[in-house]
């Protein structure tokens, strides 16, 4: 794809992304729309650990949560404005990432896997039981949105849906923005190559650690954002919404959408949420409709939506070529 | 002069008058949707699934009845009922697409406590009516949010008569196996412990099980060394039906007690009636015929008929939240939300209600938009569910108490 068509392409979505709240009818489609644009933020982040460099980390519901009850917590009990609990509770979840991160990395394969399920059980089972931090399982309500801001003379309103659909779509473009940084640096190069084959990278007297632990930081830095988005955006917090469920739909979004991608996230994390909803119409049945389609998918597209549309694209345009391009005369 | 065909002018007149009156009635007649937003699949559709099908029976019902007359015009109701899975995220999805895609300004069901904390944390702000069935979490109506309304008491309204009822039949020291991470159990177990240690009674041991837990020995061999004088049980049906069963499978033989809500039916899918035997259950009064008399037993049957299986003792907190806002509807004369809150408020206990309701002064709700029903305590005797007592219960100072917690 050549590069003005791909700053046309981008610039159309910009402008339809901007455009979406005054286009659509039912706010309950923002509603979708802005719970999309938070799982972007942590498929984003997953794509960093299980795209990028290989492992799968079954943790992102938890960090999730933990930066959504850092988010909730400083709010409500510590009293800060919300705008800096917001900022802060990335880097709490980051904290926390990179304490638990450093041991974890040095097992691989399906034991990384199950040490980070564990890490989930954990603070799940924490945020339950530290009730009279936590409010346990009857939660905490009254979570406030941010205040307004004032920029240039224009007041912008996070206490609707619109305002807040603004803001959450901007942090889905950074955390897409930042996994392009990613993947276009050394680090990104390095993490891919880590992908491919680890004792490689280690026999080149590259500290692999180090980088897959960069990937799991940021990783639990974007799970921290997305779930101060979704706290304030909720205004109720229990742990049931971050129990391995979620992390498990944060690894399906990446695999659905495709994996080690920068679209793939945005677009298996538009599925996981919609999806479901869409599946209301098969009343009971929507969890079995919703099971098999993922099977299908998994089946019928093993590397994710992205990479297999794009494939098609790129053959569809070289057959295009092919048909325009002029033939040789074959008359002497 | 043209003379004018009387008969003519007559059977012209008729026929206008026809089509006016049909135009009239076909204007009169609208609708109104009713949502629905419950736990119909997962661990909570044992509470949900009845729910919503007690209040698909009640719309039924005033749907063949003709609807609900308000005014002029008479309303024919169409039921949209959402699976909220029993998760807040879930439940928050649903509602918000009962609110702004079908239209719903009255929203029913509510059986689990999680979800439901959540749609009330934004629920004050829009032009709709919740009413709230099982969800006993106290939290839910100790915010006072104006339209927000519930007809299951919290569960440490139940909690602290269950604590006088055990200490008052001499047990001094008890054994708890529950799901304690669960907060209405938890608040059901605070206010038994306050009142069973007030006369000297002792909690020996507080044991914990997950909600899909099935293996309870590790609890109870732990309890069983401690040799309470009786077990407590708290949690769902399922697990605690396996709590009852295996405690006889390892020989315990002191009195079980329990907060679980369940039917005959849905405990003999897990233990058999000979390991229930003796068991109690204390809770609100619920669907039990002994208790509610003659109109739960219409409504067991027309329940069965209708969906093959008896209904959960607590489904009526739904069936009894429809006609709660068919009466005030009704009264109010119109459909306006606000107006049927102010309806809801001051309305007594419908007639159709199946549960036995304590009224706070003459109104059914409290200032809370909290009801209060009778609690109490039934024993498993061969077979089945027995109402044996009614459990000491004080709405208006518990009405008082749950007021003194809003900030």
């Amino acid at each position: 794809m050549s590069r003005a068509l791909r700053v046309g392409i981008g610039t159309a979505v910009a402008i339809a992304a901007l455009a979406l709240p005054h286009a659509l009818t039912v706010p309950y489609f923002l509603h979708l729309t802005i719970l999309a644009c938070i799982w972007t933020v942590l498929a984003q982040g997953q794509n960093l650990v299980q795209g990028f460099s290989g492992y799968v980390s079954i943790a992102a519901g938890g960090f999730m949560a933990i930066g959504a009850y850092a988010s909730a917590l400083l709010s409500v009990k510590a009293g800060w404005p919300v705008w800096t609990s917001m900022a802060l509770a990335p880097f709490v979840a980051a904290a926390f990432a990179l304490v638990v991160g450093y041991p974890s990395l040095r097992v691989k394969g399906h034991y990384f896997a199950i040490v980070t399920l564990a890490y989930n059980l954990v603070i799940v089972t924490v945020l339950n039981n530290y009730e009279s931090f936590t409010g346990g399982e009857a939660g905490m309500p009254n979570i406030q949105r941010p205040a307004a801001l004032v920029l240039g003379g224009l007041q912008l309103s996070f206490a609707g849906r619109e305002g807040y659909y603004y803001l959450v779509l901007l942090a889905a473009a950074a955390a897409t923005a930042g996994g392009a940084l990613v993947l276009h640096s050394r680090v990104g190069r390095v993490l891919i190559a880590i992908r491919q084959n680890e004792m490689v990278v280690d026999a080149l007297g590259v500290a692999a650690w180090r980088y897959k632990l960069f990937a799991f930081v940021a990783s639990g830095f974007l799970a921290g954002l997305a779930g101060a988005l979704y706290a304030h955006f909720i205004g109720f917090l229990n742990p049931e919404p971050f129990g391995t469920d979620q992390s498990m739909n944060a690894i399906l979004a990446v695999t659905l959408g495709g994996s080690g991608t920068l679209l793939g996230p945005i677009v298996g994390a538009f599925l996981v949420v919609t999806l479901p909803e869409y599946l209301r119409v098969a009343d009971t049945y929507r969890l079995v409709a919703y099971g098999l389609l993922l099977v299908l998918a998994t089946i019928f597209m093993p590397r994710g939506i992205v990479p297999m549309v794009s494939r098609g694209f790129q053959g569809m345009a070289t057959r295009l070529a092919a048909a325009l391009r002029p033939r040789p005369d074959p008359t002497p | 002069m043209t003379r004018i065909d009387e008969g003519l002018v007559a059977r012209c007149t008729a026929v206008l008058a026809g089509l006016a009156l049909c135009a009239t009635a076909h204007a009169a007649q609208k609708e109104l949707v009713i949502g629905v937003s419950d736990a119909l699949t997962g661990p909570g559709a044992v509470y949900g699934l009845p729910q919503s099908n007690a209040v698909r029976m009640a719309v039924d019902d005033t749907n063949a009845k003709g609807g609900i007359k308000v005014g002029q015009d008479v309303y024919k109701l169409r039921l949209v009922a959402y699976d909220d899975k029993a998760n807040p995220t879930e439940a928050t999805n649903s509602v918000r697409k009962l609110i702004d895609r079908d239209g719903a300004q009255y929203l029913l069901g509510f059986c689990c406590s999680g979800p439901t904390s959540a749609v009330a944390s934004f629920i004050g702000r829009e032009n709709v009516t919740m009413l709230v069935g099982n969800a006993a979490e106290r939290t839910i109506t100790a915010q006072g949010i104006p339209n927000l309304f519930r007809t299951r008491p919290p569960a440490d309204f139940t909690g602290s008569a269950a604590g006088a009822f055990v200490a008052k039949r001499g047990v001094k020291t008890i054994a708890v196996i529950g799901s304690l991470d669960v907060s209405f159990y938890s608040q059901y177990l605070e206010a038994f412990e306050r009142e069973f240690t007030r006369t000297g009674g002792k909690i020996l041991a507080k044991e914990t099980f997950g909600l899909k837990d099935r293996d309870m020995t590790p609890q109870l061999t732990k309890v069983r060394a401690l040799n309470p004088e009786a077990l407590l049980v708290l949690g769902y049906v399922e697990p605690c039906a396996f709590v009852y069963r295996q405690a006889v499978e390892l020989g315990m033989k002191m009195p079980r007690y329990g907060f679980t809500s369940g039917s005959e039916e849905q405990f003999l899918k897990v233990a058999t009636s000979e390991q229930m035997e003796g068991v109690w259950d204390l809770r609100p009064t619920e669907l039990t015929v002994s208790a509610l008399g003659e109109k739960a037993n219409a409504y067991v049957a027309e329940y069965t008929k209708r969906f093959g299986t008896p209904p959960s003792p607590s489904s009526p907190y739904a069936y009894d939240q429809f006609y709660v806002l068919k009466h005030a509807i009704e009264k109010a004369g119109s459909v306006d939300p606000k107006k049927v809150q102010d309806s809801i408020r001051s309305g007594g206990i419908p007639p159709e209600a199946i549960m036995r309701y304590l009224p706070v002064g003459s109104a059914m709700f409290d200032e809370n938009g909290q009801a209060y029903t009778t609690n109490g305590a039934f024993q498993w005797q061969k077979g089945k569910w027995v109402y044996v007592s009614d459990l000491p219960s004080d709405p208006v100072a518990y009405s008082k108490y749950l007021r003194s917690l809003r900030k």
